[in-house]
């Protein structure tokens, strides 16, 4: 469900690029950092891209009969932090548009901005003021991945409105009439794809605790025991 | 998935395969910007008929493929399109109503995403992905950003083998017969597959660093064919249809 090729006019094209670039040269600094103090963590951060692009072409059964995907962008923001998640959304945005024809090179930059900046930062805020409010883990990884869904098509909508305003209800109008049609396929989704989140958390948790303790994830045995 | 794969093998098979990545990017790059600034008719129009061309042409995706590579962005483009077209109104209740600027606005989004979505194919459908990885190592990206980029690509290709077989297996099981066992099917597939993708990365890992992989893994690039006439011959094709474009806006 990302912005189609050639969908947005020039000028929201050239507008979209600009506010993304900035977040997604922090992240590529952020990643040739952290590839460097830890060689390791480069081929998790691959794999982590792996698989937000293998999940977004996983089909979810939605409230319509039809299908859709998840974004799969919270998981990698909760894991990663926002900032390394905005370069490897652009990375996968672009093999999404070169090899599945899911998005495009013009709309790059608005596509970016909704998956790869605000769903990463939403998700990424919902899950630590979860864990500062002292809620349960699952109701952290739940709301940081149904909410990094939905903020991401909010955004959408709200991209699509501007480009394109309704000539009888303008810009809000425009904006509500692409939020009420995504919502339909979009709030069944997020709440599928805070469950998977959960149920993967948990397995994630039992079976790469680790490297769950070493990205800072979770807290380790001794500092748990110790309640730092 | 079927798609994503043709897309793939076209550009693996592609006769343009051997043309360096710099002249097929200056002819898609000028195609993709003179979509999305032109107007549509004759500028749009244009675009897609010259891409059509060179996809049947030089390209040789064929008609099959191009179908199977299309269907899905250009139904993509309808649901857009039909969403654009019609305005919400609340005089009489609730409703929808197709206006006359709703629809040309629409007629023209159209034409510009048909046209911009064929201009990406000729990069897509000619240019493997490993090859755009060689030109950004060319161009001086950092290293661990190209090394990130490629090991996405290598572990995407085994994950959505993993992801196909492991989706054909639970539909043999009627993994997808009701609604509540599609949910359990599909939270399963992903756990698996985030595992699997993790053990992947440590084997992976533990393969490469018995090989004294530090910061690149490198491989051996096939020579590109650069040349000055296809340089020359794209640049002046672009001139002609944003000449076109602008002479028909002028006589009109």
């Amino acid at each position: 469900m990302h912005i189609a090729e050639g969908f947005l006019p020039i000028t929201d094209c050239v507008v979209w690029y600009a506010l993304s670039a900035p977040f997604v040269v922090h992240g590529a600094r952020q990643v040739i950092k952290q590839s460097k103090e830890d060689p390791e963590s480069r081929l998790l951060l691959a794999a982590a891209g792996a698989f937000t692009f293998v999940l977004s072409s996983i089909k979810l059964p939605s409230v319509t009969g039809s299908s859709s995907h998840p974004t799969g962008t919270g998981l990698g923001a909760v894991l990663f932090r926002p900032p390394v998640m905005a370069f490897l959304s652009t990375i996968v945005l672009i093999f999404q548009a070169l090899l599945l024809a899911h998005g495009g090179i013009t709309t790059l930059g608005a596509n970016v901005f909704s998956m790869g900046i605000a769903g990463p930062w939403v998700g990424y805020t919902c899950w630590r003021l979860s864990s500062r409010l002292g809620w349960n883990q699952n109701v952290g990884v739940f709301s940081a991945l149904a909410f990094a869904d939905l903020s991401t098509y909010v955004v959408t909508s709200v991209q699509l409105g501007i480009a394109f305003p309704d000539p009888v209800s303008g810009l809000l109008g425009s904006v509500a009439k692409f939020m009420s049609i995504f919502a339909i396929s979009q709030i069944p989704l997020a709440i599928a794809e805070g469950i998977l989140g959960v149920l993967v958390f948990r397995l994630l948790t039992d079976v790469a605790r680790p490297e769950l303790e070493r990205l800072g994830v979770i807290k380790t045995a001794e500092h748990a025991k110790t309640g730092a | 998935m079927a798609h994503g794969l043709a897309m793939d093998q076209a550009a693996w098979t592609s006769p343009w395969r051997t043309r360096s990545v710099r002249d097929k990017a200056v002819l898609t790059l000028g195609l993709l910007l003179a979509a999305v600034t032109l107007p549509p008719v004759p500028g749009g129009v244009a675009v897609a008929s010259v891409s059509l061309a060179l996809l049947l042409g030089p390209i040789r995706v064929g008609l099959t493929r191009l179908w199977r590579i299309s269907w899905l962005p250009l139904l993509s483009i309808l649901i857009g399109v039909a969403t654009v077209a019609v305005s919400p109104t609340w005089d009489a209740g609730p409703g929808l109503e197709v206006t006359p600027a709703g629809s040309a606005m629409a007629a023209a989004l159209a034409v510009r995403a048909v046209a911009a979505t064929l201009a990406m194919f000729t990069l897509a459908c000619s240019t493997p992905i490993v090859d755009l990885f060689a030109a950004l190592r060319r161009a001086h990206v950092p290293d661990p950003l190209i090394e990130i980029g490629s090991l996405i690509y290598r572990f995407t290709v085994g994950l959505l083998e993993s992801a196909a077989a492991i989706h054909d297996a639970q539909v043999a099981r009627l993994g997808y017969a009701t609604r509540s066992a599609a949910m359990r099917s599909a939270s399963m597939g992903v756990a698996v597959l985030f595992v699997r993708s993790w053990d992947r990365a440590r084997r992976l890992e533990a393969g490469l660093s018995g090989r004294g992989y530090d910061d690149r893994l490198c491989t051996l690039e096939p020579d590109r064919v650069r040349s000055g006439r296809f340089l020359a011959g794209s640049i002046a094709l672009l001139a002609v249809l944003t000449g076109t474009s602008v002479a028909w806006a002028v006589l009109r």
